[in-house]
Order: structure tokens, then sequence, then C-alpha cells
């Protein structure tokens, strides 16, 4: 069920997520689509998410943006391309390479305590080497040694990719199509920004060999939401994702299309990644109730880092 | 001491298909051919099959080929119209196998599927004799000639090819008498189904695996003719006691009941599980994932001959389960067993890039054949009750080798 | 005339079908291998001898095992899908 709209408020409003955003020329959403695309999420009942480019907009779009309540990505969640020597915002996005993520992950250990939530967001994960794994692995328990003082020094941090993992029951992904859909300045649906980026760089969506196009959209604010084959946006349609239980896994639909050329399919290398922070997040949470914390239900050892390895096979 | 080989499904399961595409040519254009894409330009040069050959038997250990025995397929277009690569290709392989003492010199066959037409020329007989114990051959053959030539033409006279095909059909008897041939449906044919059985028969051939085109083809009424024809297909087989001795893939026991999603979810296809191999030395899934097969869609390349194979590529092939490909409609029907589909098809006729959108063209001719297949069960059974030859015919029974793609 | 006369496990059973299959391998390879790939036609005719020994050792070894029905002309075949074998005797 829908509960979130995207709306990317310029072309060139900030990457969020594992996508870059390639776009540089300035396209702001027209104000009409902007009117549109908030009488829209008002009637199905959805939370808005802006997302801001680096400048600031005119005058008349702050009035139209604050007629409804919302989330402001770019704003009040900052986003960082990389590791900052401090972060003001109590929400911040730090998007880095696989490379930078192992390289630089001290600095980011040391920006950890001054946020409440911290969601780090690989931009390159279709490239992770198995051979990596003990760098990742490594990186991750440098994290896990800030969190436990900090838990022992009483505060509740939150670090996506290891802390999420102690909190939840079942999956909780991306939910691209599913649970959010985007809006771009063109007033058309797309699954989330990273196939309207593709759609304005010309990359193939690989539908229709005939008639070669690049279009990811899907339906517009006049003809309302088309779909095709919604079902496979979801986990029980989703063989590997609905056995396994790396639950924080951003299950990005972006990169399965990209890499499995199948919406419900991951890659072996996100599964891998994923599984290495469920693993990292299991001796966090031992950690902390052998340090007297509850730490959510308990996360069972397991001895596979990727799903397809034990998958049902009839 | 004999050891005689039954020579139905040879290895069934424990064998990798692997198919070399060796020519996008065929003498003939048949009407329901879903290889929209036939070339006489891409045929397979032998450096290109010499690298596949060595790519898979370096890959001896990795688990797409852990399989204990291989079937190397070869298919076109035509496969005979490149026999001379194909002799040099089986030689080869037969020669790479025993240097490298490789498992599956031990078990091991080349697979054809022609359309007979230059079965009795010097150099496939030669072939043949060379090969003899590892071959599997089938010559399609489509029934009656007024059915054969309605489809099978030559493609530049459209002239029917049935009398060039027939003569060579006790030649090949001769020599693989158990094979079987495949017959194909489509719109056109219907009102021959029975005839072209029968005429397979009286042919000598014994085992004729049918099936209907998968593609969306099926006019209004298509169902209710169709069902016609296999009852008096089978009012024929039983009251002349063909059944006996023969066997067709329409009846089987095996299908029309409901299927349960935990008991019975495995995928149809082994689409993913086999590999095929184009003169660009391109793999593939399947040969039905190669651009000559595909009408919308763009192919779905799994990596080739120099890099290998993209494993991210067959993660949706491995992972295909019978329900969540299935519309609810599929899932809920309540004749589902023996309901089959081309993965191939599924995906050139998907609203998205998926392998997991089932097309359901072929339904309403499913439940035809299930009626039809009930009434020759029915009718079958009775008539060996009140002969009170029911045991015999338990313990004598002719299977069949069900749908084939 | 053909006649069961016993089974054998799916383990002996694999045991011939993997020598048969060789068997035929062998055959199949002799016809194109030539003298002048020394090495290979070497290992060829050694393994040849081999296989063929292993053959009929298996079916000395069956025979006095299960102690099989036979005849005067008569030859056992082993059917490879039920493991069954049969004596089979010609025709008078």
């Amino acid at each position: 069920m829908l509960q979130y709209l995207v709306i990317l408020l310029d072309d060139t409003s900030v990457a969020y997520c594992h996508a870059e955003n390639p776009l540089r020329e300035r396209n702001l959403i027209p104000l009409d689509t902007l009117k549109k695309a908030i009488l829209f999420g008002m009637k199905e009942n959805l939370m808005i998410q802006y997302v801001y480019p680096d400048y600031d907009l005119p005058e008349e779009y702050n009035e139209v943006i604050e007629s409804i309540d919302h989330v402001k990505i770019g704003r009040d969640v900052a986003v960082y391309s990389e590791v900052p020597k401090s972060i003001a915002a109590e929400n911040a996005v730090l998007r880095l390479s696989i490379a930078d993520f192992i390289a630089k992950q001290y600095d980011i250990a040391a920006i950890l305590p001054q946020v409440t939530r911290l969601n780090i967001c690989l931009t390159d994960t279709e490239t992770f080497k198995d051979e990596q794994a003990e760098d990742y692995k490594k990186a991750l328990a440098t994290f896990n040694a800030v969190l436990i003082n900090q838990y022992k020094a009483g505060k509740q941090p939150q670090l996506n990719i290891l802390t999420d993992r102690l909190q939840l029951k079942e999956m909780h992904n991306c939910g691209a199509g599913d649970s959010n859909i985007t809006i771009a300045p063109n007033g058309k649906f797309y699954l989330c920004p990273a196939f309207y980026y593709d759609e304005k760089m010309g990359i193939s969506n690989r539908l229709n060999h005939h008639k070669p196009s690049s279009e990811r959209s899907v339906g517009n604010l006049e003809t309302g939401l088309q779909i095709s084959n919604p079902q496979l946006l979801k986990l029980d349609h989703a063989p590997l994702c609905r056995i396994c239980d790396a639950y924080h896994c951003n299950r990005c639909i972006w990169l399965n299309q990209k890499v499995t050329w199948d919406n419900n399919t991951p890659s072996h290398q996100q599964c891998i990644i994923a599984h290495l922070e469920r693993n990292a997040a299991r001796d966090l949470q031992q950690q902390l109730k052998a340090a007297g914390f509850s730490a959510g239900e308990e996360i069972k050892s397991i001895d596979y880092l990727d799903p397809f390895d034990v998958r049902e096979q009839f | 001491m004999i050891v005689k080989e039954t020579r139905k499904a040879w290895q069934k399961g424990s064998a990798k298909s692997i198919t070399f595409i060796v020519t996008k040519d065929c003498q003939l254009a048949c009407k329901y051919c879903y290889l929209v894409g036939k070339n006489e330009k891409e045929r397979m040069p032998w450096e290109v099959a010499k690298t596949a050959i060595d790519y898979i038997l370096n890959h001896e250990n990795d688990a797409n080929f852990a399989y204990e025995s291989v079937i190397w397929d070869f298919i076109g277009g035509e496969p005979f119209l490149e026999i001379d690569l194909i002799d040099k290709i089986c030689d080869y392989i037969k020669t790479e196998l025993y240097r490298r003492n490789h498992h599956w010199f031990n078990s091991y066959r080349f697979s054809f599927s022609t359309n007979g037409i230059n079965y009795d020329s010097e150099k496939v007989q030669r072939f043949i004799e060379k090969n003899k114990k590892h071959l599997s051959i089938g010559i399609t053959i489509d029934g009656t000639e007024r059915k054969h030539d309605l489809n099978r033409v030559y493609k530049k006279t459209e002239r029917g090819s049935y009398a060039d095909v027939v003569r060579n059909i006790p030649l090949w008897l001769e020599q693989f008498p158990g094979d079987g041939t495949k017959v194909t449906i489509s719109s056109a044919d219907i009102p021959y189904i029975c005839e072209s059985v029968l005429h397979l028969y009286d042919l000598g051939i014994h085992q004729v695996n049918i099936n209907c085109v998968f593609e969306d083809v099926w006019r209004d009424g298509d169902d209710k003719l169709f069902e016609n024809q296999l009852m008096q297909l089978a009012d024929a087989i039983i009251d002349r006691d063909l059944y006996k001795d023969y066997a067709c893939s329409f009846f089987s026991e095996n299908m029309g009941k409901p299927m349960d999603c935990q008991l019975q979810n495995q995928n149809w296809c082994g689409a993913g599980r086999m590999l095929a191999i184009d003169a660009a030395g391109n793999f593939y899934p399947c040969t039905r994932f190669a651009q000559y097969s595909l009408r919308d869609k763009e192919a779905w390349i799994i990596g080739n001959i120099y890099d290998g194979i993209d494993q991210n590529k067959l993660r949706p092939f491995l992972t295909l389960d019978r329900c969540t490909q299935s519309t609810p409609e599929c899932v809920n029907c309540e004749v589902a067993e023996g309901c089959a589909w081309c993965q191939g098809e599924n995906f050139d006729a998907a609203q998205t890039h998926t392998v997991y959108e089932r097309a359901t063209a072929i339904c309403k001719m499913h439940k035809a054949r299930v009626r039809a297949n009930n009434y020759y069960w029915n009718k079958l059974y009775r008539k060996l009750e009140l002969e009170g030859k029911r045991e015999e015919f338990e313990a004598n029974r002719k299977t069949n080798n069900g749908v084939v793609c | 005339m053909k006649k069961l006369v016993g089974q054998v496990t799916p383990e002996e059973k694999n045991e011939i079908q993997t020598l048969f299959e060789r068997r035929n391998g062998l055959n199949e390879l002799a016809k194109i291998l030539t003298a002048d790939n020394t090495d290979l036609y070497e290992k060829l005719v050694k393994d040849m001898g081999e296989t063929g020994s292993k053959f009929q050792n298996w079916w000395d070894t069956m025979a006095k095992k299960y102690q099989w029905e036979s005849a005067k002309n008569g030859n056992w075949e082993i059917n490879f899908e039920t493991c069954e074998i049969f004596l089979v005797t010609p025709e008078n």
C-alpha cells in the first residue's frame, strides 16, 4: 500500500539513495505540477517527501510546499556525498563508494555521535567483490564499537545498516512502487528517482527492442498511476527476499532491474552486503545484551551470506 | 552379455543441456516458427565453437556445470546444414573430454532436432555412423501431407516439404527405432490433428510428442474444434487398440488436477539450467532468449565465451517457481496440472522486463485438452475393465515424454 | 525369448551403466583418433582393454552373487530404468 510520495522539486534535486543524479541542468517543477502532486498526495493520504536542489526556491514555491505536512530531503535531512568534518542536522544521509566506506571508516565513526540518525548509502553496491567482505566486516565492527559506547552513555544511536535490524521483525525495504512513488518535474510518476534519471539520460529500459525507448514512467498526474506487474514489487513475489531475514536490506528495485534484469531479484552483491550487515547487527546485539541492554528479538546465527545458496528448490 | 539402453528421456534431470545455435538458416519457412530472426549470415565459426567448448570444459566444477551428464544439443535453423562444423565440434568434444579425464566422457549425448530433409545425405549418414551410440535425433514430421504442408513449406517457393521428409522416415526409424517425432499445433492445424497422429503411427513412429504453440494465436472456437479432434483421436486409439504400442503426449493421466503451491511449485521450464551459445559466442539461458527468437524484447544474454557467465543474469531463472510467476487464476485453476509454458514466450509477451509473468494464451486449449484427456482415460479404463485387461495394461503401458518445447 | 531372471541394486546398475557408456565412448573415440596422436592413442588402447575387463568382471561377479538362470546360446540383458536382468534366448 502506498504511504509516501516523493516529489523531485528540480532535475538537480539531491541524490539521497543508491543512484547518482547525473542531471546538471536546473529544471524546476512547474508550480501547477507541484500543486497537482500535493493534491494527489492529499487524496491518496500519502506522506510527502520533498527532494531539494542545492539552490533556494522562488518564494511562491515555499508557500505551496508548506501547505501540507512533509519532510524536506536535502534540508531537514542533510545529504552528504563525502564524509563531513561535522554534521549539524539531526538526520543525515551519507552516500559513499564501497572503497570510501572502508577507507574512511574512522572518519565516519567520529561523526556518528553527532547525529540522531545516520543513513549510510553505498553508491556502487553492484561492484562489490567477495574479497572485500573482510574489510567491510571490519568497518562494521568499528561502528559497532562506537555504537556500544553510545548506548553505554545512555543514548539511542541509529545507524541504518546496523541498528535498524535490531528493531525489525519483518522486511522493511525500499518499497519503490509499493510503499512509495516518485513524481518528477515533468509531472510523471516513477518507481523512484533513479528511474527518472535513467529516462532523462536515455538509458534503454530493455522493454522493447524494436522500439528502443528509455521511457520509465508509470503514469502521470493526469491519468494516474499505471504500474505494470505491480505484484513483482512486493515481497511475496520475490522468491529470494521472502525467505530472507536481512530485514533492513534496501532491496533496491532499481538495482535489481539494473543488475539481474528482473525487479524482484536482488544481485549477489546486494545480498552479500545486506548479510554482512545483518551478521554485524547480530554481533552488536550480543554485545548489547552482554552489557545488560535489551536489544530486540534474537538474530539467529546463519551459515550463508547469499540466500540464493539456500533458496527453495522444487 | 548385452546391455540394452532405453532411449526415452536420457538421464532426465541430471543432464546439463548445452545448445549450439550453429546456424540461423533453414531450408524451410514454417508458418508457426517462433524464430523471427532467421537468416543466412549467422553461422557459427569453428573458433567460436572451440572457445565455447574450452570454456565449458575448463569449468567442470562450477555449479553451472555440476551435472552428472551432458546433452550437447545442436539447433538451427536447420542444424544439419552445418554438418561439417557439427562433425568437427563432436570430434573435438570427444577428444577433449577424454584428454582431460572429464567426468562427462562417461555420460554424454549429441542431440538434434531436424527437419529431416538432408537426413540421408552422405555427410549426415557418415556422421551418424561415427557417433551412433551417442545420438538422439528427432525428425519433425507434422502428420499427413496436407497438415505438414500447411505450415512446413520451403522458404522461397512455399512448396510443401512433406515428400522430402517422409522418404527419410524409414531410414531414421531403422537407425533410431524408439525415437519420437515432435508435432506442433497452431490454429490452422486443428482440423488435421486426428488424421495426422494416426498417420504418424502408420509410418511406424510409436511416440508422438505434440503440443500447441504457446503464442497468442488462438481464435474463438478453436478450443471446441481441438477438443473434438482429440476425442476423435481418443476413439481411434482405443477402438483400434493402438494404445498398446503407441503413445501420444496429448493423453496423460498426470494432468487436469488442481496443484498445490507448496508441494507442486516447480517451474515447468528448464531455462537457466540449460545453456545456449550463438554464432557470436554469446550465452543464453535457452535458445528462446536469443534475439532471433524474440519478437518484442531485447535478447537476454547471460555472458559470453570470453568473459564467462554473469551469475546475476541467471538468478531470476534459478529462483523461478510455478506460483510466483502465475496469475491468481492459474494458481487457483482446478485443472492446472499439465498446463505448460515456455519461459521465452512468457518473457517475450510480458508487460515488463521479467521472466516472472506467465503468458496464458494457451489457457482455453489446455482446458479443452483436459476434457478430451478425461474422456480418453474414462473410455480406455472402462474398455480394459470390461475385457479384464486392466492389470495387463498397467504392467505393459507405454509412457510418453510429455510436452516438449 | 526374454525372461526376467533377477534384479541388481541401483548402485550396481550405475556401475555397469558407467562402464557401458565408457566403452561406447572409447569405441567411438577410436574411430577418430590416429596413432600419430601418440599419448592419447596409447591411453585409449590401454583404457579399452581395462574397461572391457571391468565390464566382463561386473557380469561375472553379479552372476555369481545372484545365481541368475542361464541357458545355452543365451545372453543376459539389463534394463537401466528398472535394474532388471533378463535372460534372452534365440527363438526356435
